[in-house]
């Protein structure tokens, strides 16, 4: 029985290799040859397929999951519409595992390496994003991401006609956030907590920038989102007579079990959350203010969402991983009317791809900045791309005040 | 740079709260380790995973019941529902883990059921992925039980019972620390006085002895396994009541405490392992508190190392006689 | 009277001293590997595995290449480390991966733009490895001390404390966070030598393997040198090996040295590659996956960690979700075929199960299609050829939501009656079982592959390590109660 097992395991080895190099035959793209990807034709056909980077498991999956999501809805939506039954769209997933960048670039490298990929959805962290320029640039594939908010990764330059986001970066929230806090709440005592991940220390450092500049008393805090639940050691040290808690986190639960444990502490802060927690399911702390999109949260799309995949949730931090879908997909539109595209075409088109603001599930007309002048970088929005500013009501609705 | 905060007694005494409470939770994990590696000298990493299921299945009790928000039972037979379920089903699962992925390994070198404990854990932790998906789920404990949970205000669970100097303490606060001591409690009784717990000690000190005084070590040791996952169970529930969220990863991380907690109590002692875990949640209350997120983790893996270096077996361990 | 040769000897267990012989009336893969290892000696093993290679990069794409290529090679590196400390000297050292961090770190700060730093890779890396050798040591010191589980607690510690102190603490160092925080540190510049840049992944992977090639011999004659010989003696009883005078504790500073000094290397050819190192790439996970390797090669022998590097890294990219799932498929049938076939005795019956299933299959799939055909209207995803014949045989619902979780709990509890049954029941059980994981497949597994994979993973770990507890190329032990 054990050699029989064994020698079995050691040939499915062998077979598995060997299927796994065959699988891939038509990408015979060698390391040296950068320029063939780019401008390689792809037949378009009756499917385009496109890659969609996320942390689907570990520790991020919560987020990871719901990006996926919403980006495979917008294909089921696309391929169900009868103009598309000849070009239908496929999704192939990778599992890029935030925060362990070393899957990201291996996601990437296999996605620049699949000939029939014309263009990726993702990757989500600011980290994934660093690491996997250099495959995704020299496979000449565009990539637009969900969630990748670290105002370098356009305003360096290096990323120019490659990289993009529906997401506005950490420059654009922040003052938005910082002006709101000081003009319209009028606080003067300010705690910032952030969660020890790129997103939250890129915005939570802008914010206390701008608002120890105009003289508020800022505290800043630090705490492990992802594996802290108790956050009573915390709270104990946020002053009784804070007026405003900033919480730049990602994961809505976590916001909401925070702000219900500051409540039974009996602090009466205001908390003030950024686009990550915008989640009407689960972050419900009456009082409290959250930037977001201008979104229309009746939308019959969202609605549609949390009807089907949602499961009953809008999860809307996958939101604009279904706008970038959609510009991909108009991109790959485009590019494929003549029957075959290559990635650098399909490129081009991302870069110029507008998305009037009925179509727009976020609210405005998308259009991406070709050069830019600080605070936005080749592959942001232009503007009227902005958040806006919700506040939670007494029942737990959000609505919108600035 | 967060500033250390002044000494103050309210300060102090909330800070402790904090520490007992989540204390209990790693001594209940720390516990079904410590049993496990005294019976076995295995470590069993799967362990986290099956107080994650625990929790899981009280949730499920919970939903099945008509959800936080709006429970067909009133509180407190429901929350003792799902202790019972919870309990029961995670030491089921503890038996079956031993059954089916520790007991080939009985004779094995040591360091292999380290790997068929991680294929565990993978295999569990990704079953609930599979099945529950990656949101978290909540127990809503904020508002369970509470008149109107839809105008947030507080369940009785967060309901302060007494208060000492100013500080709440909260219901399900002294819940936690309550059955912890009870289960602690019975826990020695049984193992002192019992004829299983006899058993289970003969075997923790020479298994070949006990297996020739005609002890059944197979059942023995599926007790321990038993035992171990119910305390767990226990500590998931109790961790889902405190503190809502339950999502697939959780045992990962809480196990990993639950071990520290009982390598630092001394491993294969019981009383060692609820030392240990006491010390860890204070620790890491006092820590995080005093010196904020940034330098509080920091300091707890400190205070740690520097205990076991000043006491290399353990607070409450046995110094290990070797035999030559 | 017994012949001479069959008196017991005076002074001698026999039981003991016929180990030898028995070993060599082994039957199976040991045998295998035994009889290899005599007609192939090691340098033609390593010759034989540096060629083969060697020729990756000329058939494989640049993709498959950074997946199977580099990562395996990148996992053999760390695992030969490991196998210093936990093979050779056993010591538990759960706080390895923190050593990757910090020759990966150390790496990044002296050739990047961080502090404007960019030294030549001959300078770096030699200066990183003994840097990390010395941390090693360090942390070797509380070996004398702590024993066992305690040291393992303490190197968990000491790991964890890495991460934390890398992405939270970040320290301010010349103006700017020492470590980057969560961001960790980007822009690393490639592996330079004498002005040639090591820019394109053909070049990284043979470095990485003529890297490989050095470690592997050094450990090799390390390990037949008079200090491996100590090492084993270590720790097969340290208490022995003390009263033979053999310098225990200095025996396992130079494996804490040594280790690390290897990871350290690591971490530079990591830090090159990736070009970015952030906190999230030293934390359990990657610990958890060197471990696995090492122990599942069997704990000590090289062969082992390369033969176990690869049987993990190449399943786990295998059943990746952005690798076409139709090669997954493929894998998977296969395996489950090879398995009945191979682990069934007499042959005839598990050729006459594989039979049994295909036919429960059709039949099954006809009676619900004449009863309720909704069940049987989903359809296959990524088919490729296979796919269409599966498509006819399993029945895969449309609709019906929960199917897919139902039928997973039901294989798990299929799987568990199966081994508690014996004898005729067991093998009429194993047909519907072997039916329902395919239908499990299907229905759930390639809707979530990523998930899927670490199921799979997971149940391989199991079931290899209940085969094998020893690993792969470990010799099963003989321990003396």
């Amino acid at each position: 029985m054990k050699k029989g097992f064994f020698v079995a395991a050691l040939v499915a080895a062998l077979a598995a290799t060997a299927a796994a190099f065959g699988g891939n035959a038509p990408a015979r793209s060698g390391p040296t040859a950068a320029a063939g990807p780019d401008t390689a034709l792809i037949r378009c056909g009756r499917t385009r397929t496109i890659g969609v980077a996320a942390p689907v498991t570990g520790p991020a999956a919560s987020i990871g999951a719901q990006q996926a999501r919403w980006a495979r809805f917008f294909v089921t939506r696309y391929n169900a519409r009868r103009a598309n039954r000849r070009k239908k769209l496929r999704v192939i997933v990778g599992d890029t595992q935030l925060p362990d960048t070393a899957q990201a670039i291996q996601v990437a490298e296999r996605f620049a390496s699949n000939s029939a990929i014309l263009g990726v959805v993702g990757p989500a962290g600011s980290q994934e994003v660093q690491v996997s320029t250099a495959p995704l640039k020299s496979g000449g594939l565009a990539f637009i991401s969900g969630s990748a908010t670290r105002t370098t990764l356009t305003t360096d330059r290096t990323r120019r006609g490659f990289f993009f986001r529906t997401v506005p970066n950490d420059d654009q929230q922040g003052p938005k956030v910082a002006s709101h806090i000081r003009s319209v709440v009028r606080a003067s005592r300010v705690v910032i907590i952030d969660s020890q991940n790129s997103y939250s220390t890129g915005l939570s450092d802008t914010v206390q920038r701008i608002l120890s500049n105009a003289n508020v008393n800022v505290r800043r805090e630090s705490v492990n989102e992802e594996t802290t639940t108790d956050f009573s050691s915390l709270i104990a040290r946020i002053p009784g007579d804070t007026q405003v808690v900033y919480v730049p986190w990602q994961l809505a639960p976590k916001a909401q079990l925070f702000g219900q444990q500051l409540r039974a502490a009996g602090k009466t802060a205001r908390l003030f959350g950024s686009d990550g927690l915008f989640d009407p399911d689960t972050f419900k702390i009456p009082g409290s203010l959250v930037s977001f999109f201008p979104i229309d949260l009746t939308d019959p799309v969202i609605r549609q969402y949390r009807a089907g995949p949602g499961g009953g949730e809008s999860q809307l931090f996958g939101l604009p991983s279904y706008a970038a879908t959609q510009v991909l997909a108009q991109a790959i539109d485009k590019s494929c009317a003549n029957g075959n595209a290559t990635r650098a075409e399909v490129r081009r088109n991302v870069a110029s791809t507008v998305i009037q603001k009925p179509n727009s599930l976020l609210g405005f007309t998308q259009k991406f900045v070709q050069r830019g002048t600080f605070p936005l970088g080749p592959g942001d929005m232009q503007r009227p791309a902005d958040f806006g500013i919700y506040r939670i009501s007494a029942t737990g609705n959000y609505v919108r005040v600035a | 740079m967060e500033l250390p905060l002044a000494f103050n007694d309210q300060l102090f005494i909330q800070l402790t709260v904090n520490g007992v409470t989540l204390g209990s939770l790693y001594a209940l994990i720390a516990l079904g380790y410590t049993m496990v590696y005294g019976i076995l000298k295995l470590l069993n990493f799967a362990h986290g995973d099956v107080y994650m299921i625990g929790a899981f299945i009280g949730y499920g009790v919970l939903s099945g019941l008509g959800g936080p928000l709006s429970p067909d039972l009133a509180l407190a037979p429901l929350i003792l529902l799902m202790f019972l379920a919870a309990m029961l089903g995670s030491g089921l699962l503890g038996v079956a883990i031993e059954r089916f992925a520790y007991r080939p390994l009985r004779d094995a070198p040591r360091l292999a059921p380290l790997i068929t404990a991680l294929g565990v854990s993978f295999f569990l932790q990704n079953s609930v992925l599979l099945l529950f998906g990656a949101q978290f789920r909540t127990y809503n404990s904020f508002v369970l039980g509470s008149p109107t949970p839809e105008l947030f205000e507080p369940g009785p669970l967060i309901d302060p019972v007494f208060k000492i100097r100013g500080v709440n303490i909260q219901l399900i606060q002294l819940m936690v620390l309550l059955v912890t001591v009870a289960l602690c409690v019975v826990l020695t009784l049984f193992v002192a006085r019992t004829r299983v717990g006899k058993a289970m000690r003969a075997t923790a000190y020479d298994r070949e002895g006990a297996m020739m005084m005609g002890i059944d070590v197979d059942r023995v040791i599926a007790s321990t396994f038993f035992i171990s996952s119910v305390l767990a169970g226990a500590a998931g529930v109790m961790f889902g009541l405190l503190f809502s969220q339950v999502f697939h990863f959780m045992g990962f991380l809480a196990g990993l405490k639950g071990f520290t907690a009982a390598v630092v109590g001394g491993i294969g002692s019981i009383p060692g392992a609820m030392l240990g875990g006491l010390l860890v949640g204070l620790t890491e209350a006092y820590a995080s508190g005093y010196l904020g997120g940034r330098w509080g983790d920091l300091t707890v893996f400190g205070v740690l190392i520097l205990v076991l270096l000043v006491r290399p077996s353990g607070l409450l361990g046995s110094k290990a006689i070797q035999k030559v | 009277m017994d012949a001479p040769d069959q008196q017991p000897r005076v002074g001698v267990d026999d039981w003991v001293a016929q180990h030898e012989d028995r070993v060599d009336q082994r039957t199976g893969f040991a045998a295998l590997r035994r009889r290899l290892g005599r007609y192939v000696p090691p340098p033609v093993q390593l010759a034989l595995f540096t060629l083969l290679a060697a020729t990756l990069p000329f058939w494989m794409d640049r993709g498959d290449l950074f997946a199977y290529g580099i990562f395996t090679l990148m996992y053999i590196l760390l695992g030969l480390g490991l196998n210093v400390v936990v093979g050779y000297a056993g010591l538990l050292d759960l706080g390895y991966v923190a050593f990757f961090g910090i020759g990966a770190y150390s790496y990044a700060l002296l050739s990047s733009d961080h502090y404007g730093i960019h030294w030549p890779a001959l300078a770096t890396i030699p200066l990183v490895m003994v840097g990390t050798a010395l941390v090693g040591l360090l942390l070797g010191l509380t070996s004398r001390r702590l024993l066992g589980d305690y040291l393992a607690i303490v190197t968990l510690f000491f790991g964890q404390a890495f991460v934390v102190f890398v992405n939270a603490v970040n320290p301010i160092v010349h103006g700017q966070g020492l470590t980057g925080g969560p961001n960790g540190v980007a822009d690393i510049d490639p592996l330079r030598f004498f002005g040639y840049e090591l820019t394109t992944r053909r070049q990284q992977y043979l470095f990485l393997l003529g890297a490989v090639v050095v470690v592997l011999t050094a450990l090799h004659f390390l390990s037949e040198s008079r200090t491996g010989r100590a090492w084993r003696a270590l720790r097969e009883d340290p208490l022995a090996a003390g009263a033979m005078s053999i310098p225990v504790h200095r025996l396992k500073l130079m494996a804490f040295a040594i280790g690390s000094a290897i990871a350290g290397l690591a971490g530079c050819i990591f830090a090159s590659v990736l070009t970015a190192v952030s906190p999230g790439n030293f934390g359990l996970p990657i610990l958890i996956t060197i471990y696995a390797i090492v122990i599942l090669g069997g704990i000590g022998s090289l062969t082992g960690v390369v033969l176990g590097a690869i049987v993990i890294n190449v399943s786990f990219q295998f059943l990746a979700p952005e690798n076409p799932q139709s090669n997954a498929r493929v894998l998977f049938y296969g395996v489950l075929v090879l398995l009945l076939l191979l682990t069934v005795r007499p042959r005839w019956v598990g050729a006459a199960l594989v039979a049994a299933v295909l036919a429960f299959g059709i039949v099954t799939q006809a009676i619900v299609e004449a009863l309720a055909p909704s069940w049987t209207g989903g359809s296959i995803v990524q088919g490729g050829r296979l796919g269409g014949v599966i498509d006819d045989w399993a029945v895969i619902p449309s609709g019906h939501g929960n199917f897919g979780n139902v039928a997973y709990v039901a294989l798990v509890v299929a799987v568990i009656v199966v081994t508690r049954l014996h004898g005729w029941w067991q093998t009429a059980a194993l047909v519907p079982t072997v039916y329902l994981a395919a239908i499990v497949w299907e229905t759930s597994f390639v809707e979530q592959p990523a998930v899927a994979r670490w199921i799979l993973f997971g149940a391989l770990l199991i079931g290899l390590m209940t085969v094998r507890p020893q690993g792969l190329l470990g010799t099963p032990r003989v321990e003396i109660v």
